[in-house]
C-alpha cells in the first residue's frame, strides 16, 4: 500500500464526522440486526433515499457500519431467544440458544462478539490483499458448481436432524417445498400458487425462519410457564485469551469459507454460516460439548463466517461492480445515485473508494467489538424475565418483524402457521433447522441444476463429463463423493482396518 | 367513562380525517410509493433517485417500499387494491405490459395513469471476449452453423434478452440456447466467467464492463449509433428488417390508479416533471445509458400502448406467450 492508499485508508479514522457516522451506523446496525425481520438489506436501502443529498463518503461510511453491525447483531436474538435476527444467524441459534438455557448467555455473546470481529477483520484483510484474485476465482463458478455447493450444504441435514435422520430428511423436504412456491425463476411458470396473486411472489423465507424458530419456540415454552427462569452468569463475559486462542484455528478456517461464499455472486452470509457450522461439526473432534447442546465451536464457526462474508461480498462489488450478496447489490444502487459508476473501471476512475472502504470496514469492525461487548449484561438478564412476560414478547417481536419484511399481512399468517407447525414438529421430535436449510438451498439447487442442464442442452452424459472435466468442478465433485462415502459402512470398515494395520505395524516393529 | 372517552377520541379522529379529505389540499399527508422490483435493482435505483426531487415539489414525503415478486404482479395488484386517492404511487418498469399475455395478472398499465415515464433504456448485444465474433452477423452465421450450441444469457420470459432474442428470430433464423439467470447482473456475471457466450443486455447493466474491455459489444439494438457508445454499429446495419421494432427498450415510470381525482394527478405530474428535469437526475439516468423521456398523460399512454402491441405480438409469434394478445384487445402493430 503506497502513501495515497494509506491516506485513503485513514480518511474515516481522522475525520470526526465520518468516524461518528461509522460508529452510529454500527450501533444502529447491531440493534437492527438483532430484531428479526428488520434486515440489513432493508436498512441500507432506506439509507439510500436518506443520504441522497449527502457526500458519497458519508453515505458509504454509514452503510458500512450498518452492514457490519447488522450481521453481528443477528446473533443476539439467536442466542437469547432462539430467533435468528437475520438469516445469517440461523446456524448461531443451533448452539447459541442451548448455551443461554444453560445460563451462559453472557459468555456466549462475548465469544460470538470476539470471533465475529476476528472473522470480520479477516474478511477485510482478504478484501485488501487479494480482491482481484478472489473475484476472478468467484467468476469461475459455473451453474454446475453452485449445484455442487448446494449439495454439500444440503448434506448438513444429517447434522441437523437430531435423533432421526428420516425425520430430518422429511423436514428438509418440507423446506424445499416451501421454497418452491411462487414463480418458477427460469420460466415464470406458477408453482403451488393455486392462482392466488399473493402467492406469486413466493413465501418469504424470513417469515418461515421467524415462524419455525421464534413462534414455535414460544409455544414450546408455554409448557414450562411455571418453571423458574435460568439464572444467567454474567460475571465472566469477556472470554480470556486462552479461550479465544483455542478457537482461533477454527475461526480462521470458517472465515476462509465465509470470504469465498460471500464473494460468490449467488450466495451470501446465510449459506456461508451454515457451511461453516457443518465444517466445524465435521472437523472438530472434541468439542466443548456435543454439537447442538451448547458447543462453543458451533457458535465460533458461523459467527466468524458470516462476518468474514461481508469483506467477501465487497470483493466483486469493488473490483467488478457485481454484487456479492443482497446488501452489496443495494450499495451498488447507492453508488449509482451518487454519480459513481460501479464496474471494473471504478478502481481506476475513483481510486480512493477502495482503500476508503477497506479503512471504513476495519473501523466498523472495531466499533462492533466495542458495542458488542457493552450492554451484554442487560441483554443476558432479558432471558431471566418470567416466561409469562418473555413469551408474549417473542410473539409480538415475531409479528412486527414479519410484517416489516415487505409490509404484507399475508406473511404474518404464514409465519404464525409455520409457528404452530413448528411446535408440533418439535413435539414429535422433528428438528426445524433442516426446514430452513431446505428453504434456503432448495431453490439454489433447483435453478443451478436446471441452468447446468440447459447449458449442456439437457444431455446427461455431457453433464456427467462436465462434473469431472473442469478442475474446480472436479474438486467439488470429489468433496461431495468423499462426504457421502464417509457415511457408508465400507468406509468405516476400511478405517478400522487401516487403524488395525497401523497398530499391527507399530507392535510388529517393537 | 372509558368508552365515552374512546368515543370522543374516535369522533375527533373521524372529523379531522373528513376535514383532510375535503378542505385540505392534496397532498395533505405523506404518500406511499410501491417499487415493483427489489432493493438494488434498476427500478429501485431510479425510484430512489427521483423521489427526493419530487418530494420537494410535493411538500410531503413519499415513503418507499419494495414489493417485489411475480415480475411486478404483486405490486400492481397491491396498488390497484388501494383507495383511488392519489396517496399510493407505483414505481414500475415495463413488465406489467406483458402480464396479460403471460397469464401472470389481469392488471397492466391500462389500469394506471402514467404520472411520468421517466426514461427508457437501450439494449446492446455483448459477447464473451474469447468468442471469435466481430459483429452480430458473425454471431448469427456461427449460430446457424452449430444450431443450439451457442449459449445466450437470459433473464427469463418477458425479460429484455428474451424479447431481443425473439425479435431477432422474427428477422432471421437464430438457433441459440437461452440460459436464464435471476437478472441482468447475474447474467453478465456468467458472461464474464464464460458460462454463457453472449447476452442481449440493457446498456445500463453492461456499460462499465464494455468500457473496461471485459466483454465485447457487437451491436446496439437501435436504428442509429448512440452517443454513449461511439463506433458501435446499430443492429440495423446488419439486419435492416429489425428497424420496424425500434426504438425498443425497457422503461421506468411512476403511476397512480386511473380514477384518482384530476387535481391530484395534476399535482403529481407537475412534481415529477420538475424532478425528471433536475440535472442531477438526468445525469444519473443518461450516465447509466438511458434515454430521457419525461412524458405524462396521453403522450405516455400512447407510448405504453405501442410498446405493448410490438412486444406482445412478437412474443406471441415466437410462441413465448400463453394467451393471444388478441384476446385482450391488444392491436397488431
Amino acid at each position: 500500500m503506497d502513501g495515497s492508499a494509506l491516506s485513503y485508508f485513514l480518511m474515516a479514522w481522522f475525520d470526526p464526522w465520518l468516524l461518528g457516522l461509522t460508529a452510529l451506523g454500527t450501533f444502529a446496525g447491531v440493534y437492527i440486526g438483532a430484531i428479526p425481520g428488520l434486515s440489513v438489506t432493508m436498512a441500507v436501502s432506506i439509507l439510500i433515499s436518506f443520504t441522497f443529498s449527502w457526500d458519497v463518503n458519508e453515505a458509504l461510511a454509514l452503510m458500512a457500519g450498518v452492514f457490519c453491525g447488522g450481521v453481528y447483531g443477528g446473533s443476539r436474538t439467536a442466542i437469547l431467544l432462539n430467533i435468528p435476527g437475520a438469516p445469517s444467524a440461523i446456524a448461531t441459534a443451533l448452539d447459541g440458544f442451548p448455551l443461554a438455557q444453560r445460563g451462559e448467555a453472557g459468555r456466549a455473546i462475548g465469544v460470538s462478539t470476539v470471533v465475529s470481529v476476528i472473522g470480520g477483520m479477516l474478511g477485510v484483510l482478504a478484501l485488501a490483499i487479494a480482491a482481484p484474485a478472489i473475484s476472478d476465482f468467484a467468476l469461475m463458478f459455473a451453474p454446475r458448481d453452485y449445484l455442487l455447493l448446494a449439495i454439500i450444504g444440503i448434506l448438513l441435514v444429517g447434522s441437523l436432524s437430531g435423533e432421526s435422520l428420516a425425520k430430518g430428511v422429511f423436514a428438509g423436504a418440507l423446506g424445499v417445498l416451501i421454497g418452491m412456491v411462487g414463480l418458477d425463476p427460469l420460466t415464470a411458470e406458477q408453482r403451488f400458487t393455486f392462482g392466488q396473486i399473493s402467492l406469486l411472489g413466493g413465501i418469504p423465507y424470513v417469515a418461515a425462519m421467524i415462524g419455525f424458530f421464534g413462534v414455535a419456540e414460544a409455544l414450546v415454552q408455554l409448557h414450562h410457564l411455571k418453571a423458574t427462569p435460568i439464572r444467567q452468569q454474567v460475571d465472566r463475559i469477556l472470554p480470556s485469551w486462552n479461550v479465544v486462542k483455542r478457537y482461533i484455528p477454527l475461526s480462521i478456517r470458517s472465515s476462509i469459507i465465509g470470504v469465498v461464499i460471500g464473494a460468490l455472486p449467488g450466495t451470501g452470509g446465510d449459506i456461508a454460516s451454515l457451511m461453516a457450522y457443518d465444517h466445524a461439526k465435521r472437523s472438530v473432534k472434541k468439542p466443548s460439548r456435543p454439537f447442538g447442546q451448547g458447543a462453543y465451536e458451533g457458535l465460533v464457526a458461523p459467527e466468524s463466517a458470516n462476518n468474514a462474508a461481508i469483506g467477501g461480498a465487497y470483493i466483486p462489488m469493488l473490483t467488478l461492480g457485481l454484487p456479492g450478496d443482497a446488501v452489496t447489490a443495494v450499495i451498488i444502487g447507492a453508488l449509482f445515485i451518487h454519480g459513481l459508476r460501479p464496474g471494473p473501471m471504478m478502481m481506476i476512475e475513483t481510486p480512493h473508494l477502495f482503500w476508503f472502504t477497506v479503512g471504513n470496514l476495519t473501523l466498523a469492525n472495531l466499533f462492533t467489538l466495542v458495542f458488542g461487548l457493552t450492554g451484554i449484561r442487560i441483554f443476558a438478564k432479558m432471558v431471566e424475565c418470567p416466561r409469562t412476560v418473555l413469551v408474549p414478547l417473542i410473539v409480538v417481536l415475531s409479528v412486527v418483524g414479519t410484517y416489516a419484511i415487505q409490509n404484507s399481512v399475508v406473511d404474518i399468517y404464514w409465519m404464525l402457521a409455520f409457528g404452530v407447525l413448528g411446535y408440533f414438529m418439535k413435539m414429535y421430535g422433528y428438528q426445524v433447522g433442516p426446514v430452513i436449510l431446505g428453504v434456503i438451498l432448495g431453490p439454489l439447487m433447483d435453478v443451478s441444476y436446471r441452468r447446468a442442464m440447459l447449458s449442456v442442452r439437457d444431455e446427461p452424459s455431457a453433464f456427467a463429463l462436465e462434473l469431472v472435466s473442469h478442475p474446480l468442478t472436479l474438486v467439488l465433485t470429489l468433496s461431495v463423493v468423499l462426504l457421502l462415502a464417509r457415511q457408508t459402512p465400507a468406509w468405516t470398515t476400511m478405517q478400522a482396518r487401516i487403524g488395525r494395520w497401523r497398530n499391527d505395524g507399530r507392535t510388529g516393529g517393537a | 367513562m372509558k368508552t365515552k372517552l374512546l368515543g370522543a377520541a374516535a369522533a375527533l379522529a373521524m372529523l379531522s380525517a373528513a376535514a383532510d379529505g375535503t378542505a385540505a389540499e392534496y397532498p395533505a399527508r405523506d404518500l406511499q410509493g410501491i417499487i415493483m422490483w427489489g432493493a438494488g435493482g434498476a427500478t429501485d435505483t431510479v425510484a430512489r433517485a427521483v423521489t427526493p426531487l419530487a418530494e420537494s415539489a410535493l411538500g410531503k414525503q413519499v415513503v418507499l417500499v419494495n414489493k417485489p415478486g411475480g415480475t411486478g404482479a404483486i405490486s400492481t395488484a397491491f396498488v390497484a387494491a388501494r383507495p383511488s386517492d392519489g396517496y399510493t404511487l407505483l414505481y414500475g418498469a415495463e413488465n406489467p405490459q406483458l402480464h396479460k399475455v403471460l397469464e401472470l395478472s389481469q392488471i397492466d398499465y391500462a389500469d394506471f395513469y402514467p404520472v411520468n415515464i421517466l426514461a427508457h433504456g437501450v439494449a446492446v448485444i455483448v459477447a464473451n471476449n474469447d468468442m471469435p465474433w466481430k459483429s452480430v452477423k458473425d454471431l448469427v452465421a456461427d449460430a446457424q452453423k452449430r444450431p443450439g450450441e451457442i449459449k445466450m444469457g437470459s433473464t427469463g420470459p418477458g425479460g429484455l434478452p428474451h424479447v431481443v432474442g425473439a425479435l431477432m428470430k422474427t428477422v432471421i433464423e437464430f438457433p441459440v440456447t437461452p440460459v436464464p439467470f435471476d437478472g441482468e447482473g447475474p447474467g453478465i456475471t456468467a458472461l464474464l466467467g464464460g458460462h454463457v457466450d453472449f447476452m442481449p443486455a440493457g446498456l445500463s447493466a453492461a456499460a462499465e464492463h464494455i468500457k473496461a474491455g471485459r466483454v465485447k459489444v457487437l451491436a446496439v439494438v437501435n436504428n442509429e449509433e448512440i452517443s454513449a457508445l461511439p463506433g458501435v454499429p446499430p443492429i440495423t446495419a446488419d439486419f435492416a428488417d429489425f428497424g420496424k421494432y425500434l426504438p425498443w427498450g425497457p422503461f421506468y415510470g411512476v403511476f397512480v390508479k386511473r380514477d384518482v381525482p384530476d387535481a391530484a394527478k395534476d399535482k403529481l405530474v407537475t412534481a415529477f416533471k420538475a424532478a425528471a428535469t433536475d440535472p442531477k437526475f438526468v445525469d444519473l439516468m443518461v450516465g447509466r445509458g438511458n434515454i430521457m423521456m419525461n412524458i405524462a398523460g396521453a403522450e405516455a399512454d400512447e407510448f405504453l400502448k405501442k410498446w405493448q402491441s410490438t412486444t406482445a405480438w412478437v412474443l406471441h409469434e415466437a410462441k413465448a406467450t400463453k394467451a393471444s394478445p388478441e384476446q385482450f384487445g391488444i392491436p397488431k402493430p
